[in-house]
């Protein structure tokens, strides 16, 4: 009863058009961004914000990149992790030549430098689908977490191998480096996440979101409507590994704070496939439910039994999480391939009846 | 909605596509022989024969989703050895599938709003704002897909995710797809196989007033020999992938060869 359009009518197909368009939704909208703008910088301590926030924010971007393609477009990709490699490399090597360029400004260019990576290895998508289609992501991420090893110039020749990310300002604030606050990393990472989620909703709402989602259900009748298919699914692998690029730039830059080529690897590509599809497939929400599931989870395993007394060795943790990740998978793929956000959509729905069965 | 594109010297009558000679093989099996009828700008013709007599082959051709072997295609006055889909659809051909071909997970609107890709150019920069031209762009063309819904009657549904909706809904809800693309020529598919009677009625109404009210013009397959006697102006006839009839449903329906396909007499 609480949860209802009731007395909200549409007077204009723009209104109607709206991405919410039920008033408790928007509010909902509002109270959310609040929180994560004004709240959590405030009260959360740094632990909070390090270890859970800003980790969440960079694997729901990613996760938003990888659903953009998987879960609109319907091309599955294993790659996602090279891709925010790309950008974490092109990030690094764009601030080595051009230090006092704002930061943000390469943030988004790495994006750019990995969406034209993307593009090339999706050229085969053309040809080849599904299981296919996967091996030949799976060729990308192979090759190009060689490249992180095996070509020094990436990582200007260092010793050590790995990339060290230097401070760096904005506005006179440090957003980088070892005196840059959580809070200033979180706030910086969160308004980028924001302004993309909201891109990325008005991408998918639209003309293009909607040659992606033809694509995926029907690429026959999409291509004799004139949507033309390499372009749509090229496009779609540039705006993934978009994502994917600010992404990993994100990671290395405002939570790393160095990265070596062993971040980027298959093991973090599988998870953030987990993420889409435990959140939810096509479900921008469902990106954010995902990565917050899983990357909080053990997060929650560790924390919860030892605030209650339960010694847990790290061990039993690292199993623990396997088993809940594997079994949820397992759920997802045979009860509810929509996810988590389709969850949360049908409670609401039962939210609207409520208290009334029908 | 408007008539679609006249203005390209092609009245009433004239011929709008031609198929010459055309000849389309799988391997060994041949699906379409030798070829050659035409139809005319704001006919409903139609196309008819058993099954496996290459009929969906035909619209397949046309569309440029099959390239044939042999033959030419000409439609608005410009002869080609083959159709791409792209150009197909840019140029005023729509079709319909036999086997619902919907986008299951978008909704109706979407879907219909789909069919009007070709016709919105707002660019990247301003679909990601979704202000703007975009904006006033979707909502153009939103209003455009409500007259086809409301045309279609189809309003109680417009949100519903196409692939929930009953098989005759979904057949509906693709002749409005095909229609936001404002076709000259509309090919459809079978479109009232797996009806009952009313929803065959509802249909044969809807493919009358689009041909009447816009003067789309309409290649129809079907096996419904009353429907195809009703509302088409000239019927083609295949069988085995050669055409053995072609002229109004009444020459059609009394030629010896006709009777003898329908009936099985052996060859
Ligand atoms: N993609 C294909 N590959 C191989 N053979 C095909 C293909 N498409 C059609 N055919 C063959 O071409 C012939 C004509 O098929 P088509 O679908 O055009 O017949 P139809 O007249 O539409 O039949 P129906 O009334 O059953 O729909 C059949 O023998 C069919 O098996
Ligand atoms: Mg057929």
């Amino acid at each position: 009863m609480f949860y209802r359009e009731a007395g909200q009518f549409k007077t204009s197909y723009a209104a109607d058009m709206a991405v919410f368009p039920i008033r408790q939704d928007r509010i909902g909208l509002a109270v959310i961004l609040m929180i994560a703008f004004v709240g959590i910088p405030l009260f959360g301590n740094q632990f909070f914000l390090s270890s859970v926030m800003i980790p969440f924010l960079v694997f729901s971007l990613a996760a938003i990149g990888l659903n953009i393609l998987t879960g609109y477009t319907g091309l599955i990709s294993l790659g996602t992790a090279a891709f925010m490699g790309v950008g974490a490399y092109a990030c690094y090597k764009l601030t080595t030549f051009f230090p006092d360029v704002n930061l943000i400004v390469w943030i988004l260019a790495s994006g750019f430098v990995s969406a034209l990576v993307g593009v090339l290895f999706g050229l085969p998508s053309l040809r080849i689908k599904g299981f296919y289609l996967a091996v030949a992501t799976l060729a990308a991420q192979f090759f190009l977490q060689w490249s992180f090893v095996r070509v020094p110039w990436l990582y200007n020749y260092n010793t050590s191998g790995a990339i060290e990310v230097p401070e760096h300002d904005l506005f006179g604030i440090p957003i980088t480096g070892p005196n840059a606050l959580p809070e200033t990393r979180y706030l910086v990472l969160l308004t980028i996440v924001t302004v993309l989620t909201w891109f990325a909703s008005n991408l998918i709402h639209g003309r293009i979101g909607r040659a992606w989602m033809a694509v995926r259900d029907m690429d026959i009748a999409a291509e004799l409507m004139g949507i033309k298919l390499l372009d749509t699914k090229l496009l779609a692998f540039a705006v993934s590994s978009f994502y994917a690029g600010v992404a990993g730039a994100c990671m290395v830059f405002l939570w790393y704070g160095s990265a070596e080529p062993e971040v980027f690897t298959i093991n973090q590509s599988f998870l953030i496939l987990f993420m889409v599809i435990i959140g939810g497939l096509g479900s921008l929400l469902g990106s954010f439910l995902g990565a917050a599931l899983i990357y909080m989870l053990p997060i929650a395993l560790r924390v919860l039994p030892a605030s209650l007394g339960v010694p847990i060795a790290a061990a039993t943790v690292e199993h623990l999480q396997f088993i809940i990740v594997g079994a949820l998978i397992i759920f997802f793929l045979i009860v509810e391939p929509h996810g988590l956000a389709r969850l949360w959509q049908t409670g609401k729905q039962k939210l609207r009846m409520w208290p009334f069965p029908y | 909605m408007r008539a679609p594109g006249d203005g390209h010297g092609i009245m009433a009558g004239d011929v709008l596509l031609a198929v010459d000679g055309v000849s389309l093989s799988f391997g060994g099996v041949k699906a379409i022989t030798d070829v050659s009828f035409d139809i005319r700008k704001g006919e409903i013709r139609a196309i008819i024969g058993p099954n496996g007599a290459g009929k969906t082959s035909m619209l397949n051709v046309i569309n440029g989703f099959y390239h044939p072997q042999k033959g030419r295609i000409t439609f608005k006055g410009e002869m080609r050895r083959r159709m791409r889909p792209y150009e197909a659809a840019s140029q005023g051909i729509a079709r319909t599938f036999q086997n619902v071909a919907l986008f299951k997970g978008m909704s109706t609107i979407d879907n219909i709003m789909a069919g009007r890709t070709l016709k919105m150019h707002e660019n990247f920069f301003w679909q990601c704002l979704r202000h703007g031209p975009a904006m006033r762009e979707e909502v153009e063309h939103r209003r455009f897909v409500e007259e086809i819904i409301d045309f279609l009657e189809i309003q109680a549904i417009r949100k519903t995710p196409v692939g929930k909706l009953p098989y005759g809904l979904q057949k509906r809800v693709e002749l409005g797809r095909a229609l936001a693309m404002e076709p000259e020529l509309l090919l459809l598919d079978e479109p009232m196989a797996g009806m009952n009677l009313e929803e065959k009625e509802d249909m044969s109404r809807f493919i009358v007033d689009v041909n009447n009210q816009y003067g789309t013009t309409i290649a129809l397959i079907e096996h419904d020999i009353g429907v195809v006697m009703d509302l088409s102006d000239r019927v083609v006839v295949l069988e085995y992938g050669r055409k053995i009839a072609d002229g109004s449903p009444a020459e059609v329906s009394s030629d010896q060869a006709v009777i003898d396909a329908y009936l099985g007499v052996p060859h």
